[in-house]
């Protein structure tokens, strides 16, 4: 299996102030492409640093990072632009929709930042926003939205150019636990279906049961690596 | 990103915040209006000033003694009848109409109606050369009015309403007082001045009239003064000089004696101060330009701020450094120019305003319009730079948890 995301030795540490905050401490990981994770651990574990990290917007203090074979702690920041664009899709719990701009217009974003030709990426956005079953929903503006709806737009947003994967940080953070089911069904159907590698930080243990295999963290290092139930079935090899 | 995508942004941007974007561009607006409308209000006065000058018809100009450069003015420097006729001997192609300046006022009453005369002498044909005067009736001074030194008068249509009750009035006397002596006046013209800026801006009680020169002047009067029509086909300076240097030979007094004004050197003393004045009143506007800049640098470090959650979202999704850059850039020049269009429209209307009241033609100064609009985008580019480079520079994952 294709290893897509490989970490080594990897360290964090801020300052802040005058303390010194070693937020993640030798990370060693691996995650292939297709598999479905959760992170998971308590606030001020390292998994929010180690989010940022995954998502190209930080860099290791020490290290190496490899995202498809590319070491990002040797990128500049107009190339991590780049990679984030082509290569992530992020969903963030407060679903962080652009205000006063529709629905169509959010999910076209990340395809005008990667120079998508307009009709193009009108066409593909629509095609997005109806499968996640908001197609009738497209001229709304955010606040226009429930919840559910919005996280609904933010993963077709995450999705407009085709990324191989997703990093969803708390995406049922602020959902009712109806939409949460509904958000993490839409999860496991990407990943099942079109094989995208879906990462998901929560904190919730039966959200994090979806996922096929669970990292726990604390205090900035990996306590914890298993999979779920979920996880342990055999249909996963089905792609 | 593309050029049009961050176009349509800083719209709905300055379309989501009317009021603010209004106040903000409302510097830019005051500041653009007032260069345009100044500069504009300028031009038509130079252009009104220029046909005004014009009007006194080609080659005008006056022959009189240097009274900057002459120390002591003695008689024999002054021009005599018997001066004038040598120097139109002299030059008798260029010279197409010479008179001495001379000068009376006088109250005159008909009935019971008074009224102040300006009279002007002058020689014959004066309306041929001075394309001031439109006769309506009668007709203007002539050859055998000047010779015989007639008590002959050509009176403006206004002079002739006041007095008469009537506008024709040739043949009718007016009493009246040249030189100390009571002398009754033959009306044997009337004439209207063409409608131009100095009509209206004329505000004196008197009417000017017009007499040979003769009549108002005894025949041994010196004069300091010759006015005169030259070949306006020719080098007005160079037909002054001419004239000038002539007339010092001639009278044998010291060089620079004599020096001449012409219509021309008068409109180009006009139009530097009126340069100089547009100038002025250009740079106090220049600077509320400059305030109208840095009310927009600092509304864009407001919506920067404010959009710093924004701001995060983009790079996350994979907006680069020079995307965001671009993106409030072109918020902040967009700002200054509509709000430049705005003022350059308030400018010319305020303009086209000010020349209706003055009652002279709109002259619209388009270089002015064109660096009006260059420069409200050049003062958006630049006082949009520093909030658009704070916004540009931030960290996304900063950018991101800022609430």
């Amino acid at each position: 299996m294709k290893e897509l995301i490989k970490m080594q030795g990897l360290e964090k540490m801020y300052v802040n102030g005058d303390i010194e905050v070693h937020a993640l401490k030798d990370i060693n990981l691996v995650v292939n492409a297709g598999e479905f994770i959760s992170i998971m651990g308590p606030s001020g574990s390292g998994k929010s640093t180690l989010m940022n990290i995954l998502g190209c917007l930080d860099r290791p203090s020490q290290g190496r990072y490899f995202l498809e074979d590319i070491d990002i702690s040797e990128q500049s920041d107009n190339e991590l632009s780049f990679i984030r664009n082509q290569k992530i899709g992020f969903v963030f719990q407060s679903f962080n929709l652009i205000p006063r701009t529709n629905a169509l217009k959010n999910v076209e974003l990340p395809m005008v930042y990667g120079k998508i030709p307009t009709a193009q990426r009108n066409a593909r956005a629509l095609a997005l926003l109806e499968n996640v079953g908001l197609a009738d929903r497209y001229m709304h503006m955010p606040n226009e939205l429930s919840g559910g709806q919005k996280q609904r737009v933010a993963i077709a947003r995450a999705l407009a150019n085709n990324p191989p994967i997703i990093l969803a940080d708390e995406p049922t953070g602020n959902l009712d636990s109806k939409s949460s089911v509904e958000i993490m069904q839409i999860f496991t159907k990407l990943n099942r279906e079109k094989g995208t590698t879906v990462i998901i930080v929560t904190h919730e243990p039966d959200i994090a049961e979806f996922t096929d295999r669970i990292i726990s963290f604390k205090d900035g290092i990996v306590v914890e690596d298993r999979l779920t139930e979920v996880g342990k079935a055999p249909k996963k090899e089905a792609y | 990103m593309l050029l049009l995508e961050n176009i349509k942004l800083a719209i709905s941007a300055i379309k989501a915040n009317k009021m603010r974007s209004f106040l903000t561009m409302l510097g830019i607006i005051i500041g653009i209006s007032s260069v345009i409308a100044i500069s504009s209000i300028g031009a038509s006065a130079q252009g009104a000033v220029s046909k005004e000058f014009e009007s006194f018809g080609g080659g005008y100009m006056y022959l009189s003694v240097n009274w900057q450069q002459t120390e002591e003015v003695t008689q024999d420097m002054l021009f005599s009848v018997d001066d004038i006729d040598a120097l139109k001997a002299r030059f008798p192609e260029a010279l197409r109409y010479t008179a001495p300046y001379a000068y009376a006022k006088s109250d005159v009453k008909v009935g019971r109606t008074e009224a102040e005369l300006s009279i002007m002498g002058v020689a014959a044909d004066y309306n041929k050369f001075s394309t001031n005067i439109d006769i309506l009736h009668g007709r203007m001074i002539n050859k055998r009015d000047v010779e015989g030194a007639r008590d002959n008068v050509v009176i403006p249509r206004e002079a002739a309403d006041k007095l008469f009750g009537k506008e024709d009035v040739i043949g009718e006397t007016i009493a009246a007082t040249i030189m100390g002596n009571p002398v009754d006046l033959t009306v044997v013209g009337v004439y209207q001045i063409p409608a131009s800026i100095f009509t209206q801006l004329d505000t004196s009680s008197s009417y000017s009239c017009y007499m040979p020169y003769s009549a108002i002047s005894r025949s041994d009067e010196l004069f300091s003064y010759i006015e005169i029509f030259a070949d306006d086909n020719k080098s007005i300076e160079e037909q002054g000089n001419a004239f000038a240097s002539y007339m010092q030979r001639y009278k044998d007094v010291p060089e620079n004696t004599y020096t001449y004004e012409s219509a021309e050197q008068q409109l180009s003393q006009i139009n530097t101060v009126l340069g100089y004045l547009s100038l002025a009143i250009g740079a106090i506007a220049a600077i509320s330009l400059l305030v109208g800049g840095i009310g927009i640098m600092n509304i864009m470090l407001v919506s920067v701020t404010e959009r710093t959650r924004e701001i995060g979202i983009r790079k996350s999704l994979g907006a680069r450094t020079n995307d965001i850059l671009t993106q409030f850039l072109i918020e902040a020049m967009i700002l200054a120019v509509i709000g430049g269009a705005l003022g350059t429209a308030i400018g010319i209307g305020i303009a086209a305003i000010g020349a209706t009241l003055v009652g002279v033609d709109i002259v619209l100064n388009i270089s002015s319009i064109l660096i009006a609009v260059v420069f409200s985008a050049a003062v958006g580019l630049f006082f949009g730079l520093f909030p658009a480079r704070k916004a540009a520079k931030m960290d996304p994952i900063e950018a991101l948890r800022y609430e």
